[in-house]
């Protein structure tokens, strides 16, 4: 990622209105098609209007369709959503098929997307439960008596013999017998 | 998190505790007593028997004491951690998780997150190897979004070899809601019947 993200807006992951929580409010609330009769490039909007906006406003009641013909100007989708945002897309000289996933975009986001950079994949109110971790959590109490810097304790726990001790072992063994 | 990952390394290291954790369950409270000295020495092999029979007694005191906080329900909040899209995540009733990338639920489904590999609450906590008996611990999460990131840019550059890409690219994200975290069964009796029976894993 080049640095020029760094200066966009950043923001920590939220659900508007504690969404989710009791049940799932669909966010989006308003879906405004402005298109134009006669030019090309209006094509793609005109099919998906002729084809899937009856199933799209069926399927989705709690949203608002709008149809607006507007002469000799390209192809528009605008969402309208519940905390005020508002996301605007350009679909000219796009396929129906391109309408159909972008409007699917629009029902299934919380707002507008494009400008915030996430700077976390979670977000919690309660970050710790049980305390936060000291060095201190789950020692034996006998540490509180013991003086620093000690032989005892500044050991790892687990040194494995080493080549020369076993050798060393093994000799005095022998030398024992 | 630490901490609990030094008691599973504390445990794993008494090659006899290990032996007795697989013969009990898969999972265990670690706050014995036991797990809490930092030295370890080894027992003579004539009191190692006494002491494991000791040792399962006080496992067997962790698990009643943990089984009666549940059925009175008074364990207070719970965390787990959850496997999930290749990725670990610690949740706790309320939180919000994001998977990148490309994923079949949409808004509004309710899903039951079952590759939870730890649940704890402020008194206890249970460690699966590497996952929790199914059915032990019930996730439960609703979709709130799906939508895309910001955009990316690609930039790629050769010095001195006429090559130059600037690609642009957003990846869809999830945004998942945590509704509730519950134990469901008894702590030391793993369940005859799974809560799902299409479990792979």
């Amino acid at each position: 990622m080049s640095n020029s993200h760094l200066f966009l807006k950043s923001c920590f992951p939220r659900a508007p209105l504690n969404n989710g929580i009791g049940r799932y409010v669909c966010q989006l609330q308003r879906v405004t098609l402005k298109f134009c009769k006669n030019n090309g490039s209006s094509k793609g909007m005109r099919e998906f209007i002729e084809n899937n906006l009856v199933d799209f406003a069926k399927e989705n009641p709690g949203v608002v369709v709008y149809v607006k013909p507007r002469r000799h100007r390209t192809p528009v989708l605008v969402g309208e959503y519940l905390n005020g945002g508002r996301e605007w897309l350009n679909c000219r000289n796009s396929t129906k098929e391109d309408i159909l996933k972008w409007i699917e975009l629009l029902k299934t986001q919380n707002g507008p997307s494009s400008t915030m950079r996430l700077r976390k994949m979670w977000h919690t109110d309660v970050p710790s439960i049980q305390g936060a971790w000291t060095p201190f959590m789950l020692r034996s109490p006998e540490m509180n008596l013991v003086t620093f810097p000690s032989e005892e304790y500044s050991t790892p726990l687990d040194i494995e013999q080493s080549a020369t001790e076993k050798l060393l072992e093994l000799y005095k063994e022998e030398k024992q017998t | 998190m630490a901490f609990l990952a030094r008691n599973l390394v504390a445990l794993t290291r008494q090659a006899r505790l290990l032996d007795n954790l697989t013969h009990s369950m898969r999972c265990l409270s670690v706050t014995p007593q036991f797990c809490q000295q930092p030295k370890l020495e080894l027992p003579t092999t004539a009191d190692l028997q006494e002491v494991s029979k000791e040792e399962q007694k006080e496992c067997q005191k962790i698990f009643d004491k943990v089984n009666q906080q549940l059925a009175k329900k008074e364990e207070g909040r719970l965390f787990a951690v959850v496997h999930l899209c290749g990725k670990q995540f610690k949740i706790t009733p309320g939180d919000i998780i994001l998977v990148e990338g490309y994923w079949p639920p949409t808004i509004g489904d309710e899903i039951r997150l079952e590759k939870v590999m730890l649940a704890g609450a402020k008194d206890f906590t249970l460690i699966g190897a590497p996952l929790l008996e199914p059915g032990l611990v019930d996730v439960k999460a609703t979709i709130i979004e799906k939508t895309l990131t910001h955009t990316k840019t690609h930039f790629k550059k050769k010095r001195r070899k006429q090559y130059l890409r600037i690609n642009f690219q957003r990846s869809p994200n999830t945004m998942i809601r945590i509704n509730s975290i519950e134990v469901k069964q008894q702590v030391d009796k793993p369940s005859p019947s799974p809560i799902n029976e299409n479990r792979i894993f």
